[in-house]
């Protein structure tokens, strides 16, 4: 199941534009971000490799409250942790436009009854989940792989830098892509009509956001929670504990949201 | 006929029917392929089916009669385990349908609207429909090229699902429904929108699986079922009103019809037939129906149609009556109009 939806999304014309507009994207992204980075080591007193460090090492001790963490990022290439915050950002976005039809589109047209009749619906339901992760997957890895290109071609950091930093920040955005496409699997499978699954998907992303903006905003942690972006500083973070609580929240969120669909799905008719 | 006659055994059931896909699974034999009892299917307020109760013989091709809004397509459809019965159980090979795990490569089901992915080619899809009916991976693209052959529909196996017309993509369903020689083939609607010529392939095809699997057949067409069923049941405002052999539906088996061309009459001789129970006689449409007793009456001996038949028209011949027409029993379509409003 998940290997005929990862190939009917790269034969849609809805995937292939997806991919396409991420691929400029991500290039014109990192060309802009290496150009910013330019300007403020234009202008910075002490714009050697080793000053430049210390100084990003600095700014992300700060942001993660952790010198262990702001020590490590510091060594990763300035362009790929920009371009890492912004994939994890727009990310959703993809997501949404991607899965929302992935099951609402078999329902309309009671396509579905093909596959139910020989799957279990849970089986199907994962299936559909799986497949849109990995379609999700594959088009951020060819992405992040141009901006590793690009990085490189340009001299921003070594090649090995690049490719193990680069990979190791594609990795991280797996798990919350992995929360996002179960919950837009699971809003997909609650509507038979895909507009209103597009527009119910979008309604509930927006929605997550403004309780993650609530929770920062009244100090209320635990609404943050709810967004499964909350997580990418966990991920990202150096100590094992952190990264590792950041990996069961997405992995929990991901099997609540399967788990919700493929129970409805199940009890309900087709 | 009452509802509580569709839960009646039918005459002369065989004791057991072994249907030949049977093997490959192992099951026990099985009687009664398909049992519904007292299902009813609510959606809101409104009320689809109503307390049906079937048995379908292992083995037998069973129609699904009824006009639009009769029922048909929901009982078919809780059958196939696209809906869940309000009240009542289902037992497909002695399953509930959504047993999937038990009835994966023993059902095939054509929905009569689910339409295929379209951007799938054909050959694509009864490949992923052949692997997860459970055909030896071995045997998998042999499996879905042959059924697709069965529909003549070999030279589709790279065309889009999107792109086939109304007759090509029905073909395409009946071939994933027949897919891995399932000993179950539930089928909605199998002919509808089809040209004649099409459409009596589709029903050679279900000819030809007569015995191999238990079918059941959800149409409107009554001449089609007529002609491929073995029994069905009449359904209407989602009750059962009538079910049994297609034999007992029709009453072939206790009238005759006669159309006579202008010309004598002479139905006071036909009246005279030791085996005629009653005789009717509709002078304007000159259709002339006779009622016999299958014991034969005062002749003592049992008759069956094809010998009041003789008698009747050797009487009609002997006094000068010209015949235009020959039928046995009512035909289904009178017998649904009868029944159904």
């Amino acid at each position: 199941m998940a290997q005929r939806e990862l190939r009917k999304s790269f034969r849609s014309a809805k995937g292939v534009v997806l991919l396409f507009l991420s691929l400029l994207g991500g290039t014109a992204a990192t060309l802009i971000l290496a150009w910013i980075q330019q300007q403020v080591r234009d202008r910075l007193p002490d714009p050697s490799p080793e000053g430049m460090q210390a100084a990003r090492e600095v700014a992300l001790t700060a942001a993660f409250g952790d010198p262990m963490t702001g020590h490590s990022l510091a060594l990763a290439p300035e362009v790929l942790l920009a371009v890492f915050f912004i994939t994890v950002s727009l990310t959703p976005l993809l997501i949404s436009l991607l899965g929302f039809d992935s099951v609402a589109g078999d329902l309309q047209h009671k396509t579905v009854r093909y596959w139910t009749l020989r799957t279990r619906r849970a089986s199907y339901m994962v299936g559909k989940w799986l497949g849109v992760w990995a379609t999700v997957s594959a088009i951020t890895l060819t992405m992040h792989a141009v901006i590793w290109v690009v990085c490189i071609v340009r001299g921003e950091a070594p090649a090995a830098t690049t490719l193990s930093w680069g990979a190791r920040l594609w990795l991280i955005t797996l798990p919350m892509s992995a929360a996002w496409c179960a919950l837009t699997t699971f809003v997909s499978s609650l509507f038979k009509t895909p507009i209103v699954a597009l527009l119910a998907t979008f309604a509930s992303f927006f929605g997550l956001w403004v309780v993650y903006l609530l929770g920062l905003r009244y100090d209320i942690t635990a609404l943050t929670y709810a967004y499964p972006n909350t997580f990418d500083r966990f991920l990202i973070h150096a100590r094992a504990d952190r990264w590792m609580t950041g990996l069961g929240a997405c992995a929990l969120m991901t099997a609540l949201y399967v788990g919700a669909s493929s129970l409805i799905f199940t009890k309900r008719d087709v | 006929m009452t509802p509580e006659l569709a839960t009646k055994p039918e005459p002369n059931a065989d004791p057991v029917f072994l249907v030949e896909g049977a093997k490959k699974s192992a099951k026990k034999p099985i009687e009664i392929a398909i049992r519904l009892t007292k299902v009813t299917k609510r959606f809101g307020a409104k009320t689809a089916v109503e307390g049906v109760s079937l048995k379908i013989r292992a083995g037998s091709v069973y129609g699904l009669i009824g006009p639009n809004g009769a029922g048909k397509t929901t009982t078919f459809s809780m059958m196939a385990g696209f809906l869940k019965p309000t009240e009542g159980a289902i037992e497909i090979l002695g399953y509930p349908p959504d047993r999937v795990d038990e009835l994966r490569s023993r059902i095939g089901v054509l929905p009569q609207d689910a339409l295929l992915p379209g951007a799938d080619k054909v050959g694509e899809f009864l490949l992923h429909m052949a692997r997860l009916q459970g055909v030896a991976p071995s045997g998998v693209e042999a499996s879905a090229r042959e059924v697709l052959e069965e529909v003549e529909g070999r030279d589709w196996w790279n065309v889009k699902c999107g792109a086939l017309s109304h007759g090509m993509a029905k073909r395409v369903q009946l071939a994933q429904a027949l897919i891995g020689d399932p000993e179950v083939v539930l089928l909605d609607e199998p002919t509808a929108g089809l040209d004649p010529r099409v459409a009596y392939e589709v029903r050679q095809i279900i000819k030809s699986r007569k015995g191999r699997c238990t079918l059941v057949v959800s149409s409107h067409n009554l001449a089609e079922l007529e002609e491929v069923c073995d029994s069905a049941c009449i359904l209407d405002r989602g009750r059962v009103v009538a079910s049994g052999s297609m034999t007992e539906l029709t009453a072939s088996s206790e009238e005759i019809r006669i159309k006579l061309s202008p010309g004598p009459a002479p139905i006071a001789f036909v009246r005279e037939l030791p085996m005629v129970k009653r005789v009717e006689w509709d002078e304007e449409r000159r259709d002339l129906v006779v009622y016999f007793d299958r014991s034969g009456g005062s002749v003592g001996t049992s008759v069956d149609a094809e010998h009041v038949i003789g008698a009747v028209l050797w009487v009609l011949l002997q006094n000068q009556a010209r015949i235009s027409a020959v039928s046995k029993g009512r035909g289904l379509e009178q017998r649904v109009m009868e029944l159904t409003d």
